[in-house]
């Protein structure tokens, strides 16, 4: 599938319930290693409630400067959550989770500069 | 909702729209390429039930093409007419992603190849370099 087919789109819990949308695609640089870079595999989906897509990713890092800006893009997108690949049903025109799915922390470790 | 901190990953970690979408291309000898308009994953299939256990997918390829106009009024682009660079070309991620291969092989830059072959080389003094 083509990912910026996903981006964007609603995100509904099992219960039909929305939480917002796609904003982001997480990877990980872990997998077959091939010749110059290893397998990228999908870790997971941002999913940000208040807007369709992430402007820079500040709520997913600890910048403060320029002030006021990463305070005000952090308020735009919060409740922004990262859900596991393992927990999502469906992907395709909306996005559905697995029931009892796990809310984790946006925050970006290991990413490059 | 209580969110939970993320479990420590061994790999590096590429957030799609944070590194790799938009960003130019170079290719082995630093000449710009194009820049990544869009990913390919190989899987899963649009709108069918993932069976619990499936193994997450992975980027195949880094897509190009003609998309000013559906960039502007929305939808992209037939995936027949999107150019790929294969996932496996790519050497590194930072600033700018670097190709490990010549950007002669690649059809990403056909145009400019085309431009450069058919028009440039036929104005006097097109085929060499300026002194």
């Amino acid at each position: 599938m083509i990912l910026g087919d996903l981006l964007g789109r609603a995100v509904h819990d099992s219960d039909g319930v929305k939480l917002g949308r796609v904003a982001d695609a997480r990877f990980v640089v872990d997998g077959a290693p091939q010749q110059l870079m290893a397998e990228a595999r999908l870790l997971g989906l941002v999913v940000s409630p208040h807007s369709v897509s992430s402007f820079l990713g500040y709520e997913r890092t600890g910048v403060t400067q320029p002030w006021p800006l990463p305070r005000m893009l952090r308020w735009r997108h919060r409740g922004s959550f990262l859900v596991m690949w393992e927990d999502i049903a469906v992907m395709g025109e909306s996005v559905r989770l697995r029931e009892g799915f796990t809310a984790y922390s946006p925050e970006l470790v290991g990413g490059p500069e | 909702m209580k969110l939970v901190p993320v479990p420590p990953i061994a790999g590096r970690t590429l957030d799609a729209q944070l590194h790799l979408l938009d960003r130019q291309a170079l290719d082995n000898d630093g000449v710009p390429v194009t820049t990544v308009d869009d990913l390919e994953l190989s899987g899963p299939e649009p709108g069918t039930e993932i069976p619990e256990g499936t193994p997450a997918p992975v980027i195949t390829a880094l897509l190009t093409g003609p998309v000013l106009g559906t960039r502007i009024f929305g939808g992209r682009p037939p995936s027949s007419r999107l150019i790929r660079i294969p996932w496996k070309d790519v050497a590194d991620v930072g600033v700018v992603i670097k190709l490990g291969v010549s950007g002669d092989s690649l059809d990403a830059d056909w145009v400019e190849r085309w431009i450069r072959d058919k028009i440039i080389a036929r104005i006097p003094g097109g085929r060499h370099d300026p002194r």
